[in-house]
């Protein structure tokens, strides 16, 4: 046992309705380090923080912060000991400036009246002290995530947070930002406050950490110094085998076009998803990444291609046929296929069972239903055999698809749009969120469906996801294209740059 | 549906008539006796049995006819209206065509109250789907058009200038056969089962089924795998308010014999609480709308044999209904407003 220690947790046990999602988990905390907590999706790293902060009472286990003891947490003890958690979504009122945003609840008073100059420079003193740069007199809603970011981090410090837990800080970052994050870590850390880093990237994790906790299935498997392990033995703890997450690359004939977008103008609720001009070609056997901060167009562009969202101006044209504005369906039997980016809305019906959702887009076709009504024995041996191909799991075709984990969802969207005739696969954020054996199964899906001579256009915020896959890179930045980048010559950098809206055109 | 919910039916209904027991005792009747009578009213002899299936028919198709508008996520109110039109239909085509044999003018008088009924529903429909208005509000203010519609019709073009308001008897030929005399119950009963296995066929056999059911369940995905939701929307309407204009016209073509003003009087909401208690299952909706039947045809036997009001009955239903429901309510509400947003507090990431 390490003198400082400030948190020792042991022995926690929490059962949700379905699942066990901390099974004997154990974590402790020293004051003034970085302490990475990894595992895969569903691992219960989060699961594990928000008993910490009391969001959840575990079933058992004992809780230990500084000399006292607890069954259990609420947030309001958390707060009062000094823990400050970041959730993954933020936790702002949009309509109030950052300012307000960051005294709500705790706001200095004088008489009845809030003391607003107190409260601007005592946040003031963190902006210095920790590079912490907000503006404190803009609205949450026009404020940049990264930004909002740092808001939610000023928001515990100001509440006096000595222990700060983040829930996958990086994932909406872009590469600079998540730079400019870790100096703020830092300066955190040499103040002498401890930092909860929740993440599954691993090159991230060996960067800033002190010690890293790897969890898996809900249980504690082991805590390392970062000296002493490599990403591949985190890799492998973390899923309990090895694991390849890159593709191999191959020296292919990129020849015909396949789709190609020409000067499209897209509307949006949004200012900056509005796509304005975007021209793209596409080839058979190649796969396009679309590298890009989220809500810059991504989810419009391929909203457009795919008929769910009118082009106002431009065309779009599928194997010599003009498809822009047409409807959904005669898209799909032209020959695209399309896994959208909202999985749980669009991409399935989570009141239907996984053979329901196979069928989704070919239940009215033969030999899945002849002159209007269903085989359901065709359905069932249809769904079996989908099921065992992809390593669904549970398996079995009639429980509801909203039983299934992320991973496995994603599983059954892929093989319905992927199974069939297309010439053009749309695959928009296929692994956000899900478990590295499924990310593993998805992108051998993608390149196999290149590798069979298809073109696929692959939309992710993940730029390693990018830059593992595709054969060229274009960067999407307030919709418009910042650049296109050949796969060998695009940098981490390069794309981190577009990403922002510098425009450093290198065109083929 | 689950398992649990069958038992937390079956345990709001006891929990009903225990609460109704304790009333009926501080009134000062026996509750045990005056419920022997009311289930004695409801199943004895040809005229209590035959009552109870003569209120189950309509019951199942008007709660048949609100099931379909909300698998299609519409909440179809409007079920009263196309059962007041189709029974008018029923009954112009059922006076107005004579000398045409059973065979044809039976199915004819059904088909034109299905379409009278359901042509309606396609107003509220096409407004909530091309326009976007509230379809609640548009068919409870539809309901009135159409009752003061039939009123017209029946005190003056189609009157039978009797005196009375309403039409003149429909043919022979067009009547429903009753059976169980002297209650009122009539063949209609198995057209309204039959309705029910092919309404249950058709949702989970067919194509059409799918259609429909995956509209209602998530339109975004339905247009996303390239089903029309708009189309299938309006569809399901046509299909509920059919059903309820067939539940008006069997109420003229087997129990009145001709259209009587106002003879409704809330079947179609009774239909809909039926649908409601059911929580979305469409093989409950039998069960209840026959339990249903039961209080309220008993609750006569019950009033003649222990001069108790049956307006005790009312308050049994109401407060079976208001237990069934809190959960039922509770279901629908969540699939109206769509998917839960993510809430980071609640639901957390890692799932």
């Amino acid at each position: 046992m390490n003198d400082n220690t400030i948190i020792e947790m042991s022995g926690i046990n929490k059962q949700f309705p379905l699942v066990k999602a901390i099974d004997d988990g154990k974590f402790d905390l020293r004051a003034g380090e970085i302490h990475s907590l990894i595992g895969e999706n569903g691992a219960g790293k989060s699961t594990m923080m928000k008993i910490l902060y009391g969001v959840y009472a575990p079933d058992s286990g004992d809780i230990r912060v500084g000399d006292s003891h607890y069954k259990a947490m609420d947030t309001k003890k958390a707060i009062e000991l000094g823990i400050g958690m970041v959730h993954q979504e933020f936790m702002l009122a949009e309509g109030l400036t950052v300012l307000e945003n960051i005294i709500l609840g705790s706001e200095p008073k004088k008489g009845s009246r809030i003391d607003f100059a107190k409260a601007r420079e005592k946040v003031e003193t963190y902006s210095r002290d920790y590079g912490l740069e907000i503006d404190l007199n803009k609205k949450v809603i026009d404020i940049p995530v990264g930004e909002a970011q740092r808001v939610e981090i000023i928001k515990t410090l100001y509440r006096g947070a000595k222990i700060l837990i983040l829930d996958e800080p990086t994932a909406v970052l872009t590469p600079q930002e998540t730079v400019n994050l870790f100096k703020i870590l830092n300066a955190l850390k040499e103040d002498g406050k401890s930092v909860v880093f929740i993440s599954h990237k691993l090159n991230e994790v060996m960067e800033i950490s002190d010690r890293i906790t790897v969890m898996r299935h809900g249980k504690y498997i082991d805590t390392a110094n970062k000296e002493d392990v490599s990403i591949p033995q985190l890799a492998q703890m973390m899923v309990g085998r090895k694991v390849f997450l890159g593709a191999e690359k191959r020296s292919h004939e990129i020849t015909d076009t396949v789709l190609s977008v020409k000067d499209i103008y897209v509307p949006s609720e949004r200012e900056h998803s509005k796509i304005r001009g975007i021209s793209l070609d596409i080839h058979k056997g190649e796969i396009l990444g679309i590298a890009g901060i989220d809500g810059n167009g991504q989810k419009e562009l391929a909203e457009a291609v795919s008929g769910l969202r009118k082009v106002e101006r431009g065309a779009v044209v599928l194997n010599g046929k003009e498809i822009q504005n047409m409807n959904p369906q005669k898209i799909r039997m032209a020959g695209l296929s399309y896994i959208p980016e909202d999985r749980n809305v669009r991409g399935m019906n989570k009141s239907f069972s996984i053979k329901e959702n196979l069928v989704a887009d070919c239940f009215y076709k033969k030999p899945y239903s002849s002159r209007g009504v269903l085989n359901r024995k065709k359905i069932d041996n249809y769904a079996a055999d989908v099921i065992k191909k992809y390593d669904i799991r549970p398996a079995d075709t009639d429980i509801c698809i909203a039983n299934l984990s992320g991973g496995n969802a994603q599983k059954v969207i892929c093989a319905r749009e992927i199974d069939g005739d297309f010439d053009v696969l749309i695959a928009a954020q296929p692994t956000r969120g899900v478990d590295i054996g499924s990310i593993e199964v998805i992108r051998k899906i993608l390149t196999e469906t290149r590798d069979k001579g298809k073109a696929v256009l692959l939309i992710s915020a993940d730029l390693d996801e990018i830059l593992a896959l595709s054969d060229r890179i274009a960067v999407i930045y307030e919709g418009r294209i910042t650049g296109v980048l050949k796969a060998d010559e695009a940098t981490d950098i390069k794309l981190g740059l577009l990403m922002t809206g510098e425009e450093i055109y290198e065109k083929e | 549906m689950k398992k649990n919910d069958y038992i937390e039916i079956l345990l709001s209904i006891l929990a009903a008539l225990f609460i109704g027991g304790i009333v009926i005792f501080i009134m000062g009747f026996n509750p045990l006796a005056a419920y022997g009578e009311l289930f004695k009213g409801a199943f004895q002899g040809n005229f209590g049995f035959g009552s109870t299936l003569a209120k189950f028919t309509p019951l199942l198709l008007t709660a048949l006819a609100f099931h379909i508008s909300t698998t299609v996520s519409v909440f179809n109110v409007g079920v009263e209206g196309s059962l007041y039109l189709g029974a008018m239909a029923a009954a112009w085509v059922g006076f107005g065509l004579t000398g045409v044999p059973a065979v044809i003018h039976v199915p004819l008088c059904l088909i034109a109250g299905a379409a009278a009924g359901g042509l309606w529903a396609l107003i509220p429909a096409a407004l909530k789907v091309y326009y976007n208005v509230n379809e609640i509000c548009t068919t409870i203010l539809l309901n009135y058009v159409a009752i003061d519609i039939t009123s017209y019709m029946v005190n003056f073009p189609l009157s039978s200038k009797s005196g009375s308001p309403q039409t003149p008897s429909i043919s022979d030929s067009a009547s429903l056969t009753e059976f169980m005399l002297p209650s009122k119950a009539n063949t209609g009963l198995f057209i309204a089962i039959a309705l029910f296995v092919v309404l249950y066929w058709m949702l989970y056999h067919t194509t059409m089924g799918y259609r429909l059911r995956s509209t209602g369940a998530n339109p975004a995905f339905s247009e996303y795998v390239g089903i029309n939701p708009k189309r299938e929307m309006m569809a399901g309407m046509f299909i509920s308010g059919a059903l309820g204009g067939i539940a008006g016209a069997i109420e003229v073509m087997g129990v009145y014999g001709c259209f009587l003003d106002n003879f409704s009087n809330g079947i179609a909401n009774n239909g809909m609480l039926v649908a409601l208690i059911s929580r979305g299952d469409i093989r409950i909706i039998p069960v209840m709308a026959f339990f249903l039947a039961i209080l309220q045809s008993g609750a006569l036997g019950m009033q003649r044999y222990t001069s108790l009001d049956d307006s005790i009955i009312s308050a049994i239903i109401a407060l079976f209904i208001l237990f069934a429901t809190m959960q039922g309510l509770f279901k629908l509400k969540t699939t109206f407003g769509g998917p839960k947003k993510h809430t980071g507090l609640k639901t957390g990431s890692e799932k």
